[in-house]
């Protein structure tokens, strides 16, 4: 079976990026100012350079610097070498097919809230790549410019987004509406996955990772890890509550169980809330901790036996653990599981009507969704591209074979792939042949199966109100409540205080 | 010819710039938010939110109690050591410093993580002892900030003083409590400073170590992550004025102490 091998001139820049956030944004508009300047020397005039203000998650993109040995040989006959910034290279590629010059300015933001902050506060940028719930956020508050006509335009070549994107992100995408719009008409998507647990197959069962219970489940107590965020912490929380319902038979097939299923998990009725700021409590008290990176360390030297783990996380953190023959696997839970996916928006104050920067940044997100591009970011990231390809385009679907399909002939698996690749997940087509590991190891993170889909809700954005209540019931889970100080501590507070008053007091009378 | 200098007004002026931009400023956009609402009118619901939630006070005291226990271990370990440093007649004094202050140098999250892997391998499991944890992590980032203003001021204890204590009939216990305990106060006061006010709200080491308890610091940050900027500026500025208020007290203390040292001197001189 080949192995996935990662860069390594990637690994540690992405260290050094994850040490010094901020380096990653001066680096980059650094490197653009020094970049930047012989291409706007060749330029007729400065007034004729598109300035694309592009704002993307940190590590999110592949910045290139491959060795030669990393060079992925598809079957297919494509190879792939990342040698330069993805940002770079469209620059050029801009210039070649539309003849006209733009310049990047590439910078970085951490988290989706961060990055919305940074908006009201007025930096402008063009394009960004927040999450889903963000999107929801900017567009119901009409900070975003829906994509042109020309992009959606699948007769016209270099669309390689429309053309290549998968026809399930596609339908996810078109399918939910925010007043009246659906997603696809602002947002393009660039990557996504679902939420799960990563654990030791030696410590615990699959049944017993595959529930929302498990980070409530005292015979695993202060072994397992949640996550360090009100969103994800929430709905771990409505899977164990709803774990009853959302498992019974007559739930799961319901007519309109998808339906329902989106309802209950985003459920923000105060009696909920309520419900979940309790059984938070509990399961921050079973765990062993509230994390957002460590715990995949964690996880990799055996501090911890299970964790709730992004997909791409998970793929990065049993693609680790590996190479040291230890072999984590990753399950998602069976009442439900968190789709959720970033994606390419334009910010209505940065377009500013401009339609020729308008069609740069569309261009920019096509370039991205060039199949050949999309591995790049695969490889470099970790996570699931949403593009597919366009037809008779197979790179992504032989990349995919060049990281998890095997040879032998025993101990395999048939793992469809369809429902991504062509929309039909009995298509014989798009059948990877796998080791049978694979099937709820880094394969079946990076690709979920079908079934564990149709499992899987959107966590919608809260309205102003909703996210005061819930972060308020985040804040009471994390403070410290001041009636659980034990009376012994107050006493002993007393104590002291008079003890001070004292020394203070008889020194005063010793001086007169 | 015309020589250039400058006055010394105009030699404030880029230190003036710079406090005007990065402090006066975000102080006066702090104090807007902290005393309006989300609808931009004057309110105090931010001011009695803090004061009337268990939950906020509660991380005060969480927080206090975090600072108090660092800065009292801090202070017991780093005492004695800078005694024996000042008062020992060590060629190589400098040297031996430079060991405690040494860890200075290393960037403060690298160490918190390797102790992370020193006190796995002593507890097993970490997150039964939060709180112990925190104070450890604290204690071990801050210590030298106690050491040196405690070694300081020792280096520059007169000797003659403590020589007269000894002609007077004091034994060392007693020279140490009446000469070099309250003459080293300032040290200690600005020791005290340096390590309580930062371990009020340094939030990664908690983080870096498992304790998933708020503290004053990451309290502020959850309520800029749900967009309220009202009550995080609210609790900013009342972390701001709890420093102040500590600031101005222990200034006045350390310089009741200052003038009982210039008096004495004031004495000897006689």
């Amino acid at each position: 079976m080949k192995r996935r091998k990662r860069c390594n001139a990637g690994r540690l820049l992405r260290l050094s990026a994850g040490l010094v956030p901020a380096a990653c944004a001066a680096g980059a508009a650094v490197m653009g100012a020094a970049l930047g300047q012989p291409a706007t020397a060749h330029a007729a005039g400065k007034e004729d350079v598109i300035i694309l203000r592009v704002c993307n998650w940190e590590e999110y993109m592949d910045l290139g610097e491959w060795d030669e040995e990393e060079r992925i040989e598809l079957e297919n006959g494509v190879s792939i070498l990342g040698e330069r910034p993805l940002y770079k290279e469209f620059e050029d590629w801009y210039r070649e097919t539309y003849g006209k010059e733009v310049r990047v300015e590439y910078s970085c933001f951490g988290t989706n809230e961060d990055l919305y902050n940074q908006l009201t506060l007025g930096d402008t940028y063009d394009l960004v790549c927040p999450s889903e719930y963000m999107i929801m956020k900017l567009m119901a508050e009409g900070q975003l410019q829906p994509y042109s006509e020309a992009f959606y335009d699948r007769e016209n070549e270099y669309n390689y987004y429309v053309n290549g994107v998968s026809p399930y992100i596609y339908r996810t995408l078109s399918e939910n509406e925010i007043n009246g719009e659906s997603w696809s008409k602002y947002a393009a998507g660039y990557m996504w996955g679902i939420t799960g647990v990563l654990y030791n197959p030696e410590e615990l069962s699959a049944e017993e990772a595959s529930t929302w219970m498990l980070f409530h489940n005292p015979a695993y107590s202060r072994q397992v890890t949640l996550k360090d965020n009100v969103r994800d912490s929430y709905f771990a929380a409505l899977g164990a509550l709803k774990s009853e319902l959302l498992m019974d038979d007559a739930f799961v097939s319901d007519m309109r169980y998808q339906e329902r299923l989106g309802a209950e998990m985003n459920d923000v009725s105060p009696e909920t809330i309520a419900a979940a700021e309790r059984l938070l409590g509990e399961m921050i008290d079973n765990s062993y901790s509230l994390e957002t990176d460590s715990g995949k360390a964690d996880m990799i030297t055996g501090k911890i036996v299970a964790n709730y783990q992004w997909s791409g996380d998970a793929v990065y953190a049993m693609d680790q653990a590996q190479e040291d023959d230890f072999y984590l696997k990753f399950a998602v839970p069976q009442e439900c599981t968190n789709l959720w996916f970033d994606g390419w928006v334009m910010l209505r104050d940065g377009i500013g009507g401009d339609v020729q920067k308008q069609q740069a940044a569309e261009a920019f997100v096509n370039f991205l969704s060039r199949s050949d591009n999309a591995v790049r970011n695969m490889y470099y990231i970790g996570y699931t591209s949403s593009i597919a390809g366009s037809a008779g385009d197979d790179t992504v679907f032989e990349y995919l074979n060049w990281c998890y399909g095997a040879e032998e002939e025993d101990d395999v698996i048939e793992y469809p792939v369809g429902y991504f690749f062509s929309g039909n997940n009995e298509d014989e087509a798009y059948v990877i042949t796998a080791a049978v590991e694979q099937a709820d190891r880094q394969l079946y993170a990076q690709y979920p199966s079908w079934e564990v889909l149709q499992r899987s809700a959107v966590m919608e954005y809260f309205d102003a109100d909703t996210n005061k209540a819930i972060n308020r019931m985040w804040i009471n889970v994390r403070c410290f409540n001041i009636s659980e100080v034990p009376v012994g501590v107050w006493l002993l507070v007393l104590l002291l205080v008079l003890a001070a008053l004292g020394v203070r007091y008889s020194n005063k009378r010793v001086k007169h | 010819m015309n020589k250039w200098y400058f006055s010394r007004r105009q030699l404030c002026i880029p230190y003036g710039l710079f406090l005007v931009c990065f402090v006066a400023a975000p102080l006066i956009v702090i104090i807007y938010y902290a005393f309006t609402n989300g609808q931009g009118r004057f309110s105090i619901e931010n001011l009695s939110d803090f004061f009337t939630s268990p939950n906020t006070i509660g991380t005060l005291a969480y927080s206090f109690g975090v600072a108090v226990v660092t800065t009292c271990v801090s202070l017991l370990l780093a005492y004695p050591i800078a005694y024996i440093l000042a008062r020992s007649k060590m060629k190589h004094k400098t040297a031996v410093l430079l060991v405690f202050i040494m860890p200075m140098w290393i960037n403060f999250t690298l160490r918190i993580t390797a102790l992370k892997e020193i006190l796995t391998m002593l507890e097993g499991n970490l997150s039964y002892y939060p709180f112990l944890n925190t104070v450890i992590g604290m204690t071990y980032d801050f210590l030298p900030f106690m050491i040196l203003p405690i070694y300081t001021t020792l280096l520059k204890l007169d000797n003659s003083l403590l020589e007269a204590a000894c002609d007077l009939g004091a034994d060392t216990l007693r020279t140490f409590v009446k000469v070099t305990l309250p003459l080293s106060v300032p040290g200690i006061i600005s020791g005290i400073v340096m390590v309580f006010l930062p371990s009020m709200t340094n939030y990664v080491v908690l983080d870096m170590l498992y304790n998933s308890t708020y503290i004053m610091g990451s309290l502020i940050g959850a309520y800029f992550a749900a967009y309220d900027w009202h009550n995080g500026s609210m609790i900013a500025l009342i972390l701001l004025l709890i420093i102040l208020i500590f600031t101005l007290f222990t200034n006045r203390y350390a310089d009741e102490e200052n003038g009982r040292e210039v008096h004495l001197s004031g004495k000897e001189n006689m």
